[in-house]
């Protein structure tokens, strides 16, 4: 039932037969191969297949194609002309208004919308605009930034992109992979179309909790088009999960299920809608098992086991105390106690999950994924298929963001490398948004005890907190979550006597995972709801007591953990003064309120997932022959933050080159030496240092032929602007390519290594010291204004004033983003995100209208700074950003709304409904 | 995901799309802007063998004042001077149309407070009607509006008011083989002002949580009539005839409204789900009742 229809897309007249129940976005992306247009919810919430129909904005996934027959439609591909780019797009790129880049094509087509009949937006009009457009990285700052100053790039000026040779660390260079993203060119791995490619889809368990008598795929086998179906018996038996210590997943269930999303079978067909067909054709008979979906009723006595090692459910337990707490509390003047409950939240990034794996002639698997961590899929995969990580070549195509999710083996690398396999063709694996949920690895839901004591002058004597956290069916990185939890505690008050308890809970729900910031948003919303609890109950200020107990630098905390450079107290006091705290603290009328939250996070892990003294990141420059270029090759993973172009400044500076002279090669395990990937905030300072030494490396060589050139001794030598020059005379000297290109007409290939391994002995001896070093600590101080209706209780975040030290800034524009995007995506997770289930265990908001992240409406005026403190262990002296701006927000919104309204929420999300609640108890006299 | 094998038809005059989907049998669905049906075809919650769309039929994407003399294309209306809309109409078209705008503010701001620019400009009027979920925005305002629905079929065409289309969630008195041709509302008498105001969790592509319309008159300070209508907070959204009942003949006070208010948080009769309790709807119903009753006065 083909139908004929023309279509003028970006200029181009075309004749094609679509089928009915085509949609537009699939025309495009995959008959015509225009994959600029996104595919990010396919039920027209997210924005990012945005596409102009007759000049107007429209979600092309929920348009059938056959509706625009005679249409014009233009795509992101056809926004720059003849060569030009489009002043949006030009905007875009120097106003670092791109991260990950997913939502980036649909922005800019509705913005060409928006622009085309208002050429001058106002604020407001444009963040209506964008209503539609959903982007989980940038905080929509930069974003709005750059539509209301695209006229700054019409006409000549459009295509000025400053690269000159100055120094490259320090300035906001623009990012590397900007031009591909706001051109559509970007590749993600969901845009990938190999020859004979086939399209897997995974059954899930329909139940909480059963087992498994049989399963029948007999009629899926038998229907057209399918091409394969494997059960537990085609794949290997290895569990797998994230920590070694406690490996509980399998590819496939064999005989037993634990959550709604359990992975069962899978199948390969020739187009996704057969494969989906067929995994309705399989017949598998459950027998139900007790369910369990809370923590209290999983650690109940006599609760239903999910695994029978752990036959208390508990599946991580925590305990360690340093200094004597029986003391500590003795020597108080107030002591509180309070359970505070966090909430299940997910990372939501605009690009779903998605992995295309192809075996090549002579057995060796090709995968292509969308991950944060190439090298721990490579090693997984070597482990559960029992091959030598050398038959395994991971490539990272451009990801979508990740903020966690992306940062473990997926049921789709395992099974679209079965399925490849047993096919003998490419398959690729995509989720959907129910998908993604129901598999989950978001955060965990954390209840947190928390106990301080403190002197009258707001001095802490002792701090006693105990964390559960619903963990869900398998451990994930619930290790790591679990003493995550307990361990950043110290790291940002001086707290004389610690203790810590926690406890990680099966329950038959998805697994929880890793999810910025990791294991202490939670803690840090209970600990800093408090501090300013005890700083009203003293009569002091908030900002003060936090001040009276704030880390300095050059110290070991409670638990044994290295703080070197610290400017904490600096941040209080910028981001108290430019907030105008003084005037504002108590003095907003009702209704109006400001709150102050602190946080801070590690510059990397001390320590790998997996036990091997590997260094943790590693990279190689290879200069062009010429001189001209220099390619810097390394598997950090650039997963929308921006740490390609971080890493290529860190190049340009130490070699002494221009930036614009650095190309960065594919993120490809055959290609660039190892790297853990972008996970603990570790990219900027290990992988920067690792390209700092492999760029040192290069120059000490290239010394070596430019001192016999100029009779100058190579330590004498220096290099900046593509010059080399003695240090003494700098009129003695050549131009760098030139001392390039004598290197290898002398010495052959010029190429440098560096590798960067953390101090070694990091941390203390206690069970689970590992967790929590790292070489260097973040610090931050955020100021949020609200307004609360008092009527409806809904929260409005107005203001938010944020100071970060993290060291040495290397790209402020990058860093800045970075805060946006945290305060944003933090502001969700305060107000509106949650997941949900359903009675029976299935996640009951799967959607993008469901799970409510922030949109443009949500953005408040964020003012960003930096404190640059100067971190020895760092590369040029920086430090981490991307998790560490996430950990303020929420207890400083908490402590906001109470401001605002005299309620006290102690549990997210802080819903108008709670608030609303609360002010109803006060009226009535009783304490919310 | 993706949409299960189906046909498009696209008919070029009403009788020809009347035609197709009394041949079609149950399995042929109207196909409007298409923002509701096709998320529901990917996820399966509905099942087409054919859709029938109304694209073709330019008569339905009108926006237009009558009187008598102007007859609808098929049909004679009897009311004295109508505001006809075609239920191709899309939200954004209501929110950029001045005539609307004038004549009924509620309806504007209705149109503007749904979804995102790009859906506002897919969906359509006629489909935010049809598809009955209990939380639309449109409805609420134009309930308040009296607005009456003109169903056409293969063998002639009624009128209905919209107060008794609305049957429950994802319900209505469409027959199967009915299309929604128009929707009229009546001429509003001098010194009316309407209203619309959404409680949501985000203020963009979100749900209503309570919508909220009313639609006042007023003479010497007299409300000389008032319709209260909540969407959200019922299987379907709700005339409030007592508030309406209570308000006629009273002074538009803030504590006339306050108690309309309390009269429309009982007579809904909202349930607890994902987006709030019971409880906090009736609440939130109570408050934005009050809100628009303030400012549908403003504008009376």
């Amino acid at each position: 039932m083909l139908k004929n229809i023309t279509l003028n897309v970006n200029g181009d007249n075309h004749t094609l037969a679509v089928r009915p129940n085509e949609t537009l976005q699939d025309l495009l992306r995959t008959g015509l191969g225009l994959t600029g247009t996104k595919k990010g919810c396919e039920s027209g919430v997210c924005g990012a297949c945005t596409v102009l129909i007759d000049g107007e904005p429209r979600n092309s996934c929920i348009v059938l194609a056959v509706s625009v027959d005679g249409k014009k439609i233009t795509t992101i591909e056809g926004l720059a002309k003849d060569g030009n780019l489009h002043p949006l797009q030009a905007s875009f790129i120097h106003n670092g208004a791109v991260q990950c880049g997913y939502c980036t094509p649909g922005m800019l087509m509705s913005a060409k919308a928006l622009i085309d009949k208002n050429p001058n937006p106002s604020e407001e009009e444009i963040k209506r605009a964008f209503g539609g457009n959903l982007c989980r990285c940038t905080g929509y700052v930069k974003i709005i930034e750059a539509i209301k100053g695209w006229k700054d790039f019409s006409g000549d000026k459009q295509n000025v992109i400053p690269g000159d040779a100055t120094g490259s660390v320090g300035r906001s260079l623009h990012r590397k992979d900007a031009p591909d993203k706001v051109t559509g060119r970007a590749r993600y791995t969901g845009d990938m179309n190999l020859p004979g490619m086939l399209h897997g889809k995974i059954l899930t368990s329909p139940m909480a909790h059963a087992k498994i008598k049989s399963i029948d795929t007999s009629a899926a086998e038998k229907l057209p088009g399918v091409k394969a179906v494997i059960t537990w018996k085609d794949v290997s038996e290895t569990l797998y999960g994230v920590s070694p210590a406690r490996y509980d997943e399998h590819v496939l269930a064999k005989d037993r299920v634990r959550y709604v999303g359990d992975e069962i079978a899978a199948v390969a067909a020739v187009d996704e809608a057969t494969a989906a067909e067929a995994l309705d054709l399989i017949k598998v008979e459950f027998e139900a098992l007790p369910e369990v979906f809370t923590i209290e009723d999983a650690m109940k006595e006599g609760a239903p086991v999910l695994h029978e090692k752990y036959p208390s459910n508990v599946n991580v337990d925590v305990n360690y105390t340093f200094g004597d707490m029986e003391k500590g509390f003795a020597e108080a003047d107030l002591v509180l106690e309070q359970r505070y409950q966090g909430n299940r939240t997910y990372q939501s990034p605009m690009e779903p999950h998605a992995t295309l794996a192809r075996w090549e002639t002579g057995g060796r698997l090709t995968l292509w994924t969308s991950t944060q961590v190439p090298h721990y899929v490579q090693h997984m995969l070597a482990r559960v298929l029992e091959i030598p990580m050398g038959r395994i070549r991971v490539i990272r195509p451009a990801v979508g963001g990740g903020f966690g999710v992306k940062a473990e083996t997926t049921p789709l690398d395992f099974c679209s490398a079965y399925l490849a396999k047993k096919t003998g063709r490419p398959v690729m694996m995509k989720y959907d948004r129910k998908e993604m949920l129901r598999h989950g690895r978001g955060r965990h839901m954390q209840y947190i005890d928390l106990k301080i004591g403190v002197k009258k002058d707001g001095a802490i004597t002792a701090v006693d907190m105990t964390a559960y956290l619903d963990g869900g069916a398998y451990t994930s990185f619930g290790i790591v979550a679990t003493y995550y939890s307990g361990a950043m505690v110290p790291t940002l008050y001086k707290l004389p006597n610690y203790k810590f308890k926690g406890h990680r809970v099966y329950t038959n729900l998805p697994a929880c995972g890793a999810f910025r910031g990791h294991g202490c948003p939670h803690p840090r919303f209970a600990f800093e709801s408090m501090l300013s609890v005890i700083a009203e109950k003293l009569g002091l200020d908030e900002i003060e007591v936090r001040l009276k107990n704030a880390m300095t630098p050059n110290t070991l905390t409670a638990n044994e953990l290295e703080v070197i450079s610290c400017e904490f107290k600096a941040t209080l006091e910028q981001a108290r003064d430019a907030s105008g705290w003084r005037e504002k603290k108590g003095k907003l009328p009702r209704g109006k309120g400001i709150g102050v939250g602190c946080g801070g996070f590690v510059s990397g892990a001390g320590y790998p997932i997996y036990r091997s003294d590997f260094p943790h990141s590693n990279a190689m420059i290879r200069v062009l022959e010429d001189g001209t270029a220099s390619t810097l090759f390394i598997a950090a993973s650039d997963i929308g933050q921006g740490s390609d172009t971080v890493l290529c400044q860190v190049a340009a500076e130490e070699l002494g080159v221009p930036y614009d002279s650095i190309l960065m090669s594919d993120c490809d395990s055959d290609i660039a030496p190892l790297d853990l990937g972008s996970y603990s905030s570790r990219v900027t300072l290990m992988a920067g240092n690792a390209v700092k030494m492999a760029a040192a490396n290069v120059k000490s060589k290239l010394f070596v032929f430019a001192g016999r050139k100029l009779g100058v001794s190579p330590d004498e030598l220096e290099a900046k602007a593509g010059r080399i020059y003695a240090k003494s005379d700098t009129a003695i000297g050549l131009p760098w390519d030139e001392a390039a290109r004598l290197a290898f007409s002398q010495g052959g290939p010029l190429v440098g290594t560096g590798c960067y391994q953390p101090p070694k002995k990091l941390g203390g001896k206690h069970k689970g010291a590992a967790v929590g070093t790292s070489p260097a600590y973040s610090f931050g101080t955020t100021v949020v204004e609200v307004e609360v209706d008092l009527e409806t209780g809904k929260t409005k975040v107005t203001n938010c004033t944020d100071f970060h030290d993290s060291g040495k800034v290397l790209n402020p524009s990058a860093a800045h983003g970075q805060v946006h995007g945290a305060v944003v995506m933090s502001i969700g997770e305060t107000l509106t995100e949650n997941v949900q289930f359903t009675g029976s265990g299935d996640v009951a908001n799967p959607t993008l209208n469901d799970y409510l992240i922030p949109t443009s409406m949500e953005t408040p005026r964020i003012h960003s700074g930096f404190v640059e403190s100067h971190e020895p262990r760092g590369p040029f002296g920086a430090k981490e950003i991307g998790e560490g701006a996430a950990l303020p927000v929420i207890g400083a919104l908490a402590n906001a709304i109470y401001d605002a309204t005299g309620v006290r929420i102690t549990e997210l999300p802080i819903t108008p409904e709670k608030i609303l609640n609360g002010l109803k108890a006060l009226k009535d006299g009783s304490r919310p | 995901m993706h949409i299960k094998e189906l046909d498009y038809l696209s008919p070029a005059t009403l009788a020809e799309a009347c035609g197709l989907l009394h041949s079609g049998g149950p399995g042929a669905k109207v196909f409007a802007g298409g923002t509701d049906i096709l998320p529901d075809l990917k996820r399966g919650r509905v099942n087409a063998a054919s859709l029938i769309s109304l694209a073709g039929l330019d008569g339905l994407k009108k926006i237009e004042k009558r009187n008598s003399t102007q007859p609808h294309p098929s049909t004679l209306y009897p009311l004295p001077s109508t505001l006809f809309l075609g239920p191709l109409v899309t939200p954004d078209a209501l929110d950029r149309s001045a005539l609307v705008r004038e004549i009924f503010p509620g309806l504007s701001e209705a149109a503007a407070s749904m979804a995102a620019n790009q859906v506002r400009g897919l969906a359509t009027l006629g489909g935010n009607l049809c598809s009955a979920v209990p939380s639309a925005d449109l409805p609420p305002s134009l309930l308040t509006a009296e607005a009456e629905l003109v169903l056409t079929a293969r063998d002639g065409e009624r009128r209905l008011a919209l107060k008794d289309f609305f049957l429950g969630p994802r319900k209505t008195a469409l027959r199967l083989e009915e299309i929604l041709t128009g929707i009229l509302i009546p001429e509003l008498p001098r010194g009316t002002g309407t209203a619309y105001d959404k409680f949501q969790a985000r203020d963009a592509s979100a749900l209503a949580i309570v919508g909220a319309a009313a639609r006042l008159t007023v003479k010497d300070n007299k409300i000389v009539k008032a319709l209260v209508a909540i969407g959200a907070c019922a299987p379907t959204p709700l005339l409030i005839a007592a508030a309406g009942e209570f308000l006629a003949g009273k002074e538009p006070s803030g504590q006339n409204f306050a108690r309309a208010g309390e009269l429309a948080a009982q007579a809904i009769k909202p349930i607890s789900d994902l987006r709030g309790s019971a409880q906090y709807r009736r609440e939130i119903c109570r408050v934005l009742t009050i809100r628009v009753l303030k400012r549908a006065f403003e504008r009376a």
